[in-house]
């Protein structure tokens, strides 16, 4: 009896005359609020955030020398950036620790992505390959990459060479793991389509099974890129004598928790930009999966 | 053409004694196709019908070489299939175009995999583009086309690898009966067009009288051929017609005499 009235209902309100339109002015503005409105939102938390943090150090709660203010912490970061030879030793040292610590982690990240793909995708396109692989594969990667840096110290010593193998290393489990698993749910009708159109062996994979998995491969792209800052931090706090991590550490042990905090933040935003950059390849890459997938708008 | 030899009315497909048995462990065996004997002459249209589960597209699966036959000979142009390959080119139900290319894109791919060079793929693929009536849609990508317009790219796409015979699986299932309509008219101008062999397949009865030369049909039970008709209305058909009907009505009962008993297979 409800559905039946509910139906009714619904040609009810198709057959009547839509409400009238809002004067111009005011829909105009009510659309640049609402545009505007998610933006202004995302800022509510951390803004907030940002006003605890400062009330507690106003209240004494923790000594300023462990929690300094967020003006401090400001302060340090941009002597960090530009120098102030009152800032002791990291004035102006910003940019090559972070070009330190991004070289690593895009030498790993990318031996992680060429190394991961190349064996992913025949491992997940081959029966064979898979039973070699697979098991290989799902036997180290429980192995927490940490646990590898006493290997890494022995073969590769302290330096760039370690710190680039824990980041490939620890991004190479994810893109491979996604690479295979994007292959083996590749739509199978495509691969009978490129059978049918006479490709065989790396013809198939190339042209048909790979670009295929690229939206699964991209998940893996992205989780390696989150563990490659993850690791570099590990092997620079560990290993090496330079770079963001490096500084982070060394920082600490002079107990200049402003540096260390603003060493903490440029972590955030470099985690967060190289992830916007994957995003935005994958977005070029991928319209066509996006156009086809559920969030598509028609 | 892959032969020049050949000639309209030569035979170009032949199955002999086909047949096939799936083997699972929780069902046993399970015969789907016996005993087939089939023939097919070049330039012919035949629709294979049938309801669901008759081995209508086991055949076509293993004519296109997808599937192989537990025994039994199936042959084109004189040499048994082996495997999958252009000169028996699919239409799909679902059309299996590559998301990420584009119209021209998807019928090139499949020259490009026969290693003919760019400049003639590119002249190819916009000539079968014109054929099926998309050349102006031919830099669009395919997800932007409706279910029509990818249909006929994935038509253009088998025809411009000039198959030996062209094997079209359920292609307008998903289309809704007005597209329906103007596939069917579009297919048969086509076929005229290109002198292509066509094999078929449909469960519906309407579809195989309107495109068929030749209608063979098939039954869950009988697990082989259960009937033929030869079909000679003249072109264009029209559906409507007295003619039309009576053609149906024969084919309906060709096939539903095979049946244990009156159920309305056709009813969707």
């Amino acid at each position: 009896m409800s559905m039946k009235s509910a139906t009714a209902d619904e040609s009810l309100q198709t057959s009547l005359p839509k409400p009238a339109a809002k004067p111009a002015g005011a829909s105009a503005g009510g659309t640049a609020l609402a545009s505007l409105a998610p933006a202004l939102l995302g800022l509510v938390v951390p803004g907030a955030f940002l006003l605890v943090w400062w009330g507690v150090v106003a209240a004494g709660v923790f000594p300023p020398s462990v929690l300094p203010s967020p003006f401090t912490v400001a302060a340090a970061a941009f002597d960090w950036a530009f120098g102030n030879p009152q800032n002791g030793g990291y004035s102006g040292t910003l940019a090559q620790a972070i070009w330190a610590s991004s070289q690593r982690v895009l030498l790993g990240y990318g031996i992680a992505m060429v190394l991961g793909v190349a064996i992913g995708v025949p491992t997940g396109a081959s029966k064979l390959m898979g039973h070699l692989v697979d098991p290989f594969i799902h036997l180290l990667r429980p192995i927490p990459v940490t646990a590898w840096v006493p290997l890494s110290l022995v073969f590769f010593g302290f330096g760039f060479k370690g710190a680039v193998f824990l980041v490939a290393l620890g991004s190479f489990f994810p893109i491979v793991v996604n690479t295979i698993e994007g292959v083996r749910g590749a739509n199978r009708s495509l691969v009978k389509v490129g059978r049918m159109l006479g490709a065989r062996g790396w013809r198939l994979l190339w042209y048909f099974i790979l670009p295929a998995s690229l939206p699964s491969i991209f998940v893996g792209l992205r989780l390696g890129m989150g563990i490659s800052w993850v690791l570099i931090i590990v092997a620079e706090m560990m290993s090496v004598k330079s770079g963001i991590g490096y500084t982070l550490l060394d920082a600490y042990s002079f107990g200049r928790f402003d540096v260390v905090i603003a060493a903490m933040i440029v972590l955030g935003v470099m985690g967060f930009l190289s992830d916007r950059v994957i995003v935005a390849v994958q977005s070029v890459v991928l319209r066509w999966h996006r156009e086809v997938s559920i969030h598509a708008e028609s | 053409m892959p032969n020049p030899d050949m000639r309209p009315g030569d035979v170009i497909l032949r199955c002999e004694r086909l047949d096939r048995t799936f083997v699972s462990r929780d069902a046993g065996e399970n015969r789907v196709l016996q005993d087939i004997n089939f023939e097919m002459r070049k330039g012919e249209f035949v629709v294979l019908i049938g309801p669901s589960g008759c081995g209508k597209s086991t055949l076509l699966n293993i004519i296109a070489g997808f599937d192989r036959q537990t025994a039994g000979r199936a042959l084109i142009d004189g040499r048994p299939i082996a495997g999958p390959g252009p000169d028996k080119a699919m239409v799909f139900q679902d059309y299996a175009l590559l998301p990420w290319l584009n119209a021209r894109e998807n019928i090139e791919i499949g020259l490009k995999m026969q290693r003919i060079p760019a400049a003639r793929r590119t002249e190819t693929a916009l000539r079968y583009l014109g054929l099926v009536g998309l050349a102006e849609a031919a830099e669009r990508p395919v997800y932007k086309l409706s279910g029509g317009m990818q249909q006929r790219v994935s038509i253009a796409r088998a025809l411009a690898l000039e198959p030996k015979v062209l094997l079209m699986d359920e292609p307008f299932g998903a289309l809704d009966a007005f597209q329906r309509a103007i596939m069917h008219r579009e297919l048969v101008r086509i076929w005229r067009a290109t002198q292509a062999t066509i094999i078929f397949v449909t469960h519906s009865l309407e579809e195989a009288v309107f495109l068929g030369e030749r209608v063979v049909a098939m039954t869950p039970k009988a697990v082989g051929l259960t009937g033929e008709l030869r079909i000679d209305m003249p072109r264009p058909r029209d559906p409507l017609s007295p003619e039309f009907a009576a053609v149906k009505r024969r084919l309906y009962e060709m096939i539903t005499a095979h049946l244990p008993e009156e159920v309305d297979v056709f009813a969707d």
